[in-house]
């Protein structure tokens, strides 16, 4: 099973590797640099959302971040990209800090609604304050070479999905989140630091967004605070993560693959009913809470998940992974 | 400039005085189903739209139709909640982070619904209270009061006067606040968790469209305004802390001096900034809100 996983993920790669070689059709390729994009966009929110179970609704603020650091570094500091690039990351980072502080110490409600407020927040910053352009938003430089930003945006996201899967996957540190997710009283008795931790978390989950936003600002070349700062990125964010499956890495991904897929394919065929996407966005939220609360991805390796993760707190340590597995069906419905 | 001050603080008194309505009406749900309803600005501006189109269609004051629209949100508060519990009480996944993303979704949801609908402009309902007003000179100041906001601030005494009543002198109410202080201990008393939940949700629903009408007739109704309202919303409860009611007035009447006072001395657009301001510093001083008794 693990090997066949393995072989499924190396053609994946070499595919995405080769593509840009095959394909020169600009649409394709501009098509699929935002799809990759937008898987790390999802599998960077779910390391606070799915696997600390600190929701960030405001994901698309830290995303906006590195986009105007980039846009005011190059064009007001005149730094080269590759300069301004982490440091649209660490800008990022820096306001997951800020935020976190206050926040991360309180309930998850409390945090919920904050960072959405905080994404309210910037936007307005942005249309308000003279350096950003304010509602005209902020032009840069083109750099017209497709295949440059497909690689760049597949390193990217690669390399954050290799080391997401390291901390979260392989490393104590993704246990000690799950254990603040399942119950943070007895996280704190076993002697962690949740607080801590949540801040690592948000920061982990902050950074690679900035750095993604950075990118597409320098591919896209107009940034304006409606399509980087705007409700929507948050939005198919969640809807990406809670879709595809919370508190894992593949799920998300798979999440962003299918809902950026129909995001195309109606933008191409339906583009004059763009508030009926808004429609879709809330409604498949609803309905994949209410009929898949593991998403698609949990619910297709449902039986692995259950013998993983017990449902209950009560139910006794000692009890075999197969007794749960066998027991799973009955709490269907 | 001073000579404003008294106008500003009347009109921020008038303004915050109907917040408390909608405070109070999401703290009691979120006492009793311990989940934030990201979706109450979306059921201001629904009710504020059939407020403006049931006047359009009768021509009669948006006033009268006030206890329709209640009842009528009433019902669809009633419907929907269900669905809610049914979310927050499932096994699988992590039912309170699942009932979040789901009041969060419903809020997306509705966006869209009220955009295609209602479209991107924003309008006023008129009322037989907007035109009038009087002056008051007290101290030799003159302070305008708008007819609308004080009949505004009558309303949100009343409804708070009702609730008031309700939590604390009926045996519904007692259920309810059972259920805020603990859910499983409430049922086990024999408190209907399940119907219960539909009763306060329907309430908060109907007080939050109600209130919609009358923040239509005093400022303005558009399809976007559930956002502004959202965020009001959880300022007002996270200042007096979360849970605590008799904190709600007071924060109430601040966001509103907050917010008119923004509006007279300061750019308007830097409300929301203010908001988010003060709310980080009560976050990072006394997360339990201004008086210390949240939860």
């Amino acid at each position: 099973m693990k090997n066949r996983g393995a072989t499924v993920l190396a053609i994946l790669v070499a595919a995405l590797l080769i593509l840009p070689l095959v394909v020169h059709d600009t649409f394709v390729l501009r098509v699929l640099t935002e799809g990759v994009m937008w898987i790390g966009l999802a599998i960077a929110f779910d390391v606070i959302a799915g696997y600390t179970g600190y929701l960030n609704f405001g994901h698309g603020a830290f995303f906006g971040i590195g986009a105007y650091t980039i846009g005011i570094l190059m064009m007001q500091a005149n730094l080269p990209f590759w300069a301004a690039l982490p440091l649209g990351g660490v800008a990022a980072a820096v306001v997951a800090l800020i935020a976190g502080i206050p926040t991360l110490r309180l309930k998850g409600a409390y945090f919920a609604i904050a960072t959405w407020a905080l994404s309210r927040a910037i936007q307005q910053l942005a249309l308000n304050v003279e350096f950003t352009g304010g509602p005209d938003g902020m032009r840069l430089d083109a750099f017209l070479n497709p295949q440059f930003f497909y690689y760049l945006m597949l390193i990217t996201v690669g390399g954050t999905f290799a080391i997401l899967w390291y901390l979260l996957e392989r490393a104590p540190f993704g246990l000690k989140l799950k254990a603040i997710r399942e119950d943070e009283e007895g996280a704190k008795a076993l002697g962690l630091n949740p607080t801590k931790l949540k801040m690592q978390s948000f920061i982990l989950s902050a950074l690679p967004t900035g750095i993604l936003g950075g990118i597409y600002a320098y591919w896209i070349t107009f940034i304006d605070p409606s399509s980087t700062l705007g409700d929507l990125v948050s939005d198919q964010a969640v809807v990406m993560v809670v879709f595809g499956g919370m508190g894992t890495l593949f799920g998300p991904a798979l999440g962003a693959i299918l809902i950026f897929a129909f995001k195309t394919l109606f933008w191409a065929y339906l583009s004059d009913f763009q508030l009926l996407y808004l429609i879709i966005l809330g409604a498949l939220i609803a309905i994949s809470v209410i009929f898949i609360p593991n998403g698609l991805w949990g619910t297709m390796f449902k039986r692995k998940a259950d013998a993983a993760r017990p449902q209950h707190q009560t139910e006794p340590a000692s009890e075999p992974a197969a007794l749960s597995a066998v027991a799973a069906p009955e709490e269907g419905n | 400039m001073m000579e404003l001050l008294p106008q500003a603080l009347t009109d921020g008194i008038l303004l915050g005085g109907i917040y408390i309505t909608i405070a109070i009406a999401f703290s009691l749900t979120y006492g009793v189903m311990h989940v934030i309803d990201f979706a109450v600005g979306e059921w201001i501006m629904f009710g504020a739209f059939t407020g403006y189109y049931l006047n359009k269609w009768t021509g009669l004051d948006p006033f009268l139709f006030l206890p329709v629209i209640f009842v009528l949100y009433f019902g669809v508060g009633y419907v929907i909640q269900p669905v809610i519990h049914r979310v927050l009480s499932g096994t699988k996944g992590n039912p309170f982070l699942m009932g979040l993303v789901f009041t969060f979704g419903l809020a997306i949801m509705f966006r869209g619904l009220a955009l295609t609908a209602f479209g991107f402009y924003s309008n006023s309902i008129p009322s037989a209270f907007s035109e009038g007003s009087f002056n008051l000179e007290p101290l030799g100041l003159t302070v305008t009061i708008p007819t609308v906001r004080l009949v505004g601030l009558g309303y949100a005494l009343a409804i708070t006067l009702i609730l008031h009543y309700l939590l604390k002198k009926t045996n519904f109410g007692l259920g309810v606040r059972a259920l805020a202080q603990h859910k499983d201990a409430a049922g086990l008393m024999g408190v209907n968790s399940k119907r219960t939940g539909s009763y306060v949700y329907g309430i908060y629903v109907g007080i939050s469209a109600m209130t919609g009408v009358l923040l239509g007739c005093i400022l303005s109704i558009g399809a976007q305004m559930g956002n502004e309202y959202t965020i009001f919303a959880f300022f007002v409860v996270v200042l007096a802390g979360m849970g605590y009611l008799a904190g709600v007035p007071w924060a109430a009447l601040l966001l509103g001096l907050v917010q008119s006072i923004f509006m007279i001395y300061f750019n308007p657009s830097h409300t929301l900034l203010a908001v988010f301001a003060i709310l980080y510093i009560i976050l990072l001083i006394s997360p339990r809100g201004l008086f210390g008794k949240g939860v």
